[in-house]
């Protein structure tokens, strides 16, 4: 939804045609070209058919009874049942934030591109469709194990709410446009009340993929400017700013996550004094951030380290103070250039939020793994059912999210100078 | 200039009596290596200086020193009345009144040509942003690309961008303006509108150092040329005394190679 503003040269660059080559051709030069070249082709081409058709009678025989039965346990996992609204208010509250924020997007990058006389290229449907389609097939496909209508319904509704939102923020006065943030703060405060608030669903017992979700993006959220102060911090000029965080960031990198994990669980609460004490979901996230910002900081600091001295110099000679030499000309390049490390990190981050199963909360794996042991499934190796399903979820919030990036990094053009 | 002048030392002004930037007994070190002896050196107001020699005698070093970009070991330096010290403060007073065009040019290249620009004037003097843009507008009229202001340095030439880091630096309305070997990384048929340019903001009075090895720009635009080798002064006289009868041994040298 997101707009990019070209220029003449990009849309050139973009309708390059390509050069067709006749399939019997293309095959003999690519694949039978030489005996070596056959005979790899025939090994490998056996090797793949035999593996497709292992696949597909793997999924045939597949029962997905277990599914149906726990489809709640594996989205919600102990979320009260009588408060299962909530969360869909929560789920609402997210879609109108997206829809919010993707229109003032546009409308910030449309006054930008008019501002400088560009033409301005409004995403289509089709790119919508081209950018998210895998995460639209996972939700049709998970609605399609529901014994009801309603969350199929209730599916609908969200995303009903979600283009309205879209639709509404066309009229959002012109402030708000500027400050682009005020948007994600409000719908975070909204999204915890419409869960937890006026006694409704503490954190605690927020699990299920609904936990690998909220994780994520509060670990994104919270461990990225982390990272950032502690990898400016290595580079700061002071000694014991610069040491402290080469400490930090050389102690966290060098602990597993696991034993940070556990060390959340069962020993943070000593190293707070008096009798307040964190729940374990937040015990967990300090765990997440802390050990998540010294990557993201270490990612940061080789951005830093690739914009050249020269920027600095010309910053400095134009007359701009070190902070805003950092923040208008340094960090904009180093970030730009650590796009796809920095993804990769968040992607980690994404998958490792499984890992919390190990000190007994109950994410999307765990309720999988536990739901193998149910009576009436225990022992039938529905372990081949349950975790391809489950893995299915990273899979595809991994897939869109390094599909984004290199959308990203294309749009803000890394590698051109 | 006509006359053929020969200067005991660069302390001498020539023209103008007005001081603009005075150095004094300067000193600069990198680890063991002195890449500045004793520098003294004084530059009057609306006057051009154009700095040569070979390379490694010190030329980019000293001009780097006078806006704080380099930090000199002992000595003064005095730029618009302002002593540079340690002080941030005086550092950033000496800096906006001192523009800086660099050999690769270090335009900031996820900014346009005309946020190139204005960025100085507002971020470092508050201008409103219609005013600054209109600013940048009459520069890049004057360095003759008013077409290329919603461009990205990366699409255009290096002759382009040289000219839109000098429109940079004069968006500030600085006093003196530097130049670090501005032709020197550019194809041989840009040089021309770099040296152009540079030449009509000479004529129109700006204080100017230029270090470069286009003597061709030395001879007809320079008030004063200054030789440096070995981190010294070596010579200082008009273009007419340098390039018609150089008295020391290693000016000699170095016009016999490069001439």
């Amino acid at each position: 939804m997101t707009p990019v503003a070209t220029t003449a040269e990009d849309t050139a660059t973009n309708k390059r045609p390509h050069s067709r080559t006749p399939p019997g051709v293309w095959l003999r030069k690519n694949l039978f070209s030489t005996w070596y070249n056959t005979l790899l082709t025939l090994v490998f081409g056996a090797f793949f058919l035999w593996a497709i058709l292992a696949l597909i009678r793997y999924l045939v025989n597949v029962d997905t009874e277990i599914i149906r039965v726990n489809l709640r346990l594996y989205m919600a996992g102990r979320f009260p049942s009588e408060q299962l609204p909530r969360l869909w208010a929560g789920i609402f509250v997210a879609c109108a934030g997206v829809g919010l924020f993707s229109r003032a997007v546009v409308r910030k990058s449309e006054a930008k591109a008019k501002d400088a006389g560009l033409e301005f290229e409004r995403s289509t449907i089709g790119d919508l469709v081209r950018r998210f389609w895998p995460l639209g097939l996972l939700i049709i496909f998970t609605l399609s194990f529901t014994e009801t209508i309603t969350p199929t319904l209730l599916t609908l509704t969200a995303l009903a709410v979600g283009i309205f939102s879209y639709w509404v923020a066309g009229a959002l006065p012109g402030f708000i446009i500027v400050r682009l943030w005020v948007i994600p703060l409000v719908a975070t405060i909204a999204f915890y009340l419409a869960i937890a608030g006026f006694g409704g669903v503490g954190w605690d017992l927020w699990s299920g993929f609904f936990l690998n979700l909220v994780l994520t993006t509060a670990g994104i959220t919270l461990a990225f400017p982390l990272g950032l102060v502690l990898a400016l911090g290595r580079r700061s000029t002071l000694p014991a700013v610069r040491y402290l965080s080469v400490t930090y960031i050389e102690i966290l990198r060098g602990v597993p996550m696991i034993t940070l994990l556990l060390m959340g669980a069962f020993a943070l609460g000593f190293l707070i004094p008096g009798d307040r004490q964190f729940s374990l979901f937040l015990r967990i996230l300090i765990a997440i951030v802390l050990f998540q910002s010294a990557y993201i900081a270490e990612v940061v600091r080789g951005g830093l380290q690739s914009v050249p001295q020269g920027q600095v110099e010309a910053a400095q000679s134009v007359g701009l103070s070190p902070w805003k030499t950092m923040r208008l000309i340094v960090l904009p390049q180093a970030l730009r250039n650590v796009i796809p490390a920095m993804v990769g990190q968040f992607i980690s981050l994404y998958k490792d939020t499984t890992l919390v199963l190990i000190v007994g909360l109950l994410d999307l794996l765990r309720a999988a793994t536990i739901s193998t042991s149910q009576p009436e499934f225990v022992a039938q190796g529905l372990e081949r059912v349950v975790l391809p399903f489950a893995a299915l979820f990273f899979w595809v919030g991994s897939y869109v999210m390094s599909r984004e990036s290199r959308r990203l990094e294309k749009k803000l053009g890394v590698g051109e100078r | 200039m006509t006359d053929e002048t020969v200067f005991a030392d660069a302390t001498q002004v020539a023209g103008s009596s007005e001081l603009m930037i005075e150095l004094q007994g300067v000193d600069k070190f990198f680890g063991d290596f002195q890449a500045l002896k004793d520098i003294d050196m004084r530059v009057g107001k609306q006057e051009v200086v154009v700095v040569i020699g070979p390379s490694g005698s010190g030329k980019s070093t000293m001009i780097r020193c006078i806006n704080r970009l380099e930090e000199h070991d002992s000595g003064r330096i005095v730029v618009g009345g302002i002593e540079l010290s340690d002080d941030i403060k005086n550092i950033q007073e000496v800096r906006k009144e001192t523009g800086m065009v660099f050999q690769q040019f270090n335009l900031f290249p996820h900014l346009t040509v005309i946020d190139n620009i204005t960025l100085g004037p507002r971020q470092v003097r508050n201008m409103p942003k219609k005013q600054a843009e209109d600013l940048a507008n009459d520069l890049l009229v004057k360095v003759k690309i008013p077409e290329q202001a919603h461009k990205y340095p990366g699409q255009l030439s290096g002759g382009q961008q040289q000219r839109v880091a000098i429109a940079r630096s004069l968006a500030m309305s600085p006093k003196v303006m530097l130049f670090d070997e501005p032709t020197s990384a550019l194809d041989p048929e840009m040089i021309k509108e770099v040296l152009d340019t540079m030449q009509e903001l000479a004529e129109s009075g700006m204080t100017m150092i230029v270090v470069t090895h286009e003597m061709g720009f030395a001879r007809e635009v320079a008030d004063r040329v200054v030789f440096m080798a070995d981190g010294e002064i070596v010579e200082v006289g008009t273009p007419e005394h340098f390039f018609m009868n150089p008295t020391e041994e290693r000016t000699k040298l170095f016009l016999s190679q490069i001439l």
